[in-house]
């Protein structure tokens, strides 16, 4: 059936690509179950409780899932927010060593999250014709650079008063309380992208941003508030660090910008805008949190996980190509 | 008055001519705040210190030409650095150019592998070359086993890169001519500027759009490979971890230079002015009394500036010749 105006064509391939999102969450689905298995055999500690017990390191990255989902679906990228967990952290801590309590503890870190997020996005509302890329590598350097100087000479800060983060710590049953949390904000964020006028907003926007614009789109308004929405979210994710680390230092946070990024398109949210949704980012980010403890117990090279999440990733962008590039012989026979 | 307007139309309309300004702005309010700053020595460790950022910044200079980007270049750098370090180490190899072959190859493997994925599996270049920064930086520290080469295992080799040696000043030299040359005056350089600047027009025109992408990326992990074997001669050691998050330092020169990170524009000199503006800043904040500490939030915000002032005189200009049309 070779349809000659492009309208068919369209229509044809949307609905083939519906049918590849589907079987894409199914896929990992299928992957997450196989990772627990190699993890059970490989390791005879591999059960719910050590799970749950090492968990809450990698949990705190998961906050900013939802708010790198968003941005990614914008089109936008946020390469700053691992040095925004830096900075909360840190202000968190000096908050706390100076002997307040824990509600001005939660107070600053997310305020400053917010604070970062707010600048991000004042620059990229703004300054439209900079890649946001360009904005959060500078915003990226900034941030370090005000947590290297509130840290001082040393490097590091330990908490003093470790009661003042003590809440966080809570445990609601076997669960750590950042489960809870991120159950929910998970919840919510799904709901939002997926059911809400706003949530098809952000597709619109980054499938076309001028033809969103004319549509009556208030296009910088909502990237504006995506990118405040990360920041408060990777403070929130600081807050937590802090609370599971009891310190920050110039190192907190390195690099978790690339694996929030990478949870999102392994997930199979297309950096390119308008494709992907939070479901598929959420079960990728279970994968390698499991991945993670899994090879962890059994004391293999840490390292080498790098080289599996980077294949990983890889393959999982190139299948998409590869299965239109096995299709279209197909489409010419008949 | 109407020669005055030549004057900054001249300064704003060209990127380098604005940039050896600030330059010279830098370094003249640097030498008052501290006389000793211009001395040879100071100099020779600035391009000595940047030599790594400068040599990979022209091929990220070729990279953000095409519209892409490439994040992999310190974990290539790292793999190619670590596995000449254990050559040595475990007395596999001795011989410095075989030892620059060796590295360079690896990282135009690396690149080229790169290059084959984003061309032919229209994978976006950050993501692709994310994956491979994962995957080089890892096998570095895979194949070092939690070791690393000391300064006694690489001792013959590192007097190419030592202090005093020429060695890492005539590789930048060449390599900066060569790509001068390159990218201005041959076939290949302008393909590289009409893949950039329209792919479908520079398709359409007969120009392999596939194989120059390739190309360009093999040459970014050529670099890349060579600054690798550098670091090693220039440090004397070779650690898995090294140069890590640097990256993003030469992407930042890349951006100060000009380099469009949406393709087709950017130039050679302003690469070099860029790398160098970095270079200069992060040499002379110790001098004139700023904090150590504080270096990377000056040199975060003079990004910011430079990019923000970019688009602001950008406007400016737009709106001017906007005006002139109505007239």
């Amino acid at each position: 059936m070779a349809g000659k105006s492009g309208r068919t064509i369209a229509a044809t391939r949307e609905s083939g690509l519906k049918d590849k999102l589907f079987s894409w969450e199914g896929a990992l689905i299928l992957v997450l179950i196989a990772v627990n298995i190699l993890g059970a055999t490989l390791s005879p500690n591999y059960n719910v409780t050590n799970i749950l017990r090492e968990s809450p390191r990698y949990l705190a990255e998961i906050f900013m899932l939802f708010g790198m989902a968003f941005i990614l679906v914008l089109g936008d990228i946020d390469i700053s927010v691992g040095s925004i967990v830096c900075l909360t952290a840190t202000v968190g801590c000096l908050v706390s060593n100076a002997g307040h309590g824990v509600g001005l503890v939660i107070l600053a870190c997310l305020g400053v999250g917010l604070i970062c997020g707010m600048v991000n996005g004042f620059v990229a509302t703004r300054f439209t014709e900079l890649p946001t890329m360009i904005i959060t590598l500078g915003t990226q350097i900034v941030f370090r650079g005000i947590a290297e100087v509130a840290l001082g000479s040393g490097g590091s800060a330990s908490m003093t008063n470790l009661q003042s983060v003590a809440p966080l710590r809570a445990k609601l049953g076997p669960l750590p309380l950042s489960f809870f949390i991120v159950l929910v904000a998970a919840v919510i964020f799904i709901i939002v992208l997926n059911k809400t006028t706003f949530g098809r907003k952000l597709y619109a926007i980054g499938s076309n941003k001028t033809t969103a614009y004319y549509t009556g789109i208030e296009v910088q308004q909502i990237r504006f508030f995506s990118f405040s929405l990360i920041g408060f979210l990777a403070g929130l994710c600081g807050l937590f660090l802090l609370a599971s680390t009891y310190g920050a230092n110039t190192t907190t946070g390195n690099g978790f910008e690339m694996e929030v990024i990478a949870m999102c398109v392994f997930g199979g949210i297309a950096t390119t805008g308008g494709k992907g949704n939070i479901i598929g980012g959420f079960i990728a980010a279970f994968i390698i949190v499991c991945l993670r403890i899994a090879f962890g117990q059994i004391n293999m090279n840490t390292q080498l996980i790098l080289v599996i999440i980077g294949v990983m990733l890889i393959v999982s962008v190139l299948i998409p190509s590869i299965s239109t590039a096995f299709k279209k012989p197909k489409k010419k026979t008949s | 008055m109407q020669k005055d307007k030549s004057l900054i139309k001249k300064i704003t309309g060209s990127r380098e001519a604005s940039l050896v300004v600030v330059l010279i702005v830098l370094l003249a309010v640097i030498s008052v705040m501290s006389p000793s700053f211009l001395s040879l020595t100071n100099i020779s460790q600035i391009f000595r210190n940047n030599a790594l950022t400068m040599l990979m910044a022209l091929g990220m200079l070729c990279v953000m030409l095409t519209a892409g980007i490439d994040i992999s270049i310190t974990s290539v750098l790292a793999f190619s650095g670590m596995t000449i370090g254990l050559m040595q180490k475990y007395d596999v190899l001795h011989s410095t150019p075989l030892l620059f072959l060796v590295g360079m190859l690896i990282g135009t493997a690396c690149g080229a592998l790169n290059g084959l994925i984003i061309s032919k599996g229209k994978v976006a270049p950050i993501i692709c070359t994310m994956g491979a920064m994962y995957i080089w930086r890892g096998m570095a520290y895979v194949i070092s086993n939690n070791s690393w080469a000391s300064g006694a295992d690489v001792s013959g080799f590192s007097d190419f890169g030592k202090e005093g040696s020429v060695g890492p000043y005539v590789i930048l030299a060449i390599a900066y001519v060569v790509f001068f040359i390159v990218m201005k005056w041959t076939k290949f350089g302008r393909k590289i500027y009409a893949v950039g600047s329209n792919t479908e027009a520079a398709r359409i025109s007969g120009i392999n759009v596939e194989k120059t992408i390739i190309s360009v990326y093999a040459i970014m992990g050529l670099l890349a490979g060579l600054a690798g074997v550098l670091s090693v001669s220039i440090y004397a050691s070779a650690q898995p971890n090294m140069q890590y998050g640097k990256e993003m330092d030469v992407i930042a020169a890349c951006v100060i230079g000009g380099v469009s990170m949406n393709g087709g524009r950017g130039s050679v000199v302003g690469t070099f002015l860029g790398a160098l503006i970095i270079g200069v800043i992060a040499k002379a904040l110790p001098l004139i009394g700023i904090d150590a500490i504080a270096q990377n939030l000056v040199k975060g915000a003079i990004i910011l500036v430079v990019v923000v002032l970019n688009v602001i005189t950008q406007r400016m200009i737009d709106r001017q010749a906007l005006l002139r049309r109505e007239m």
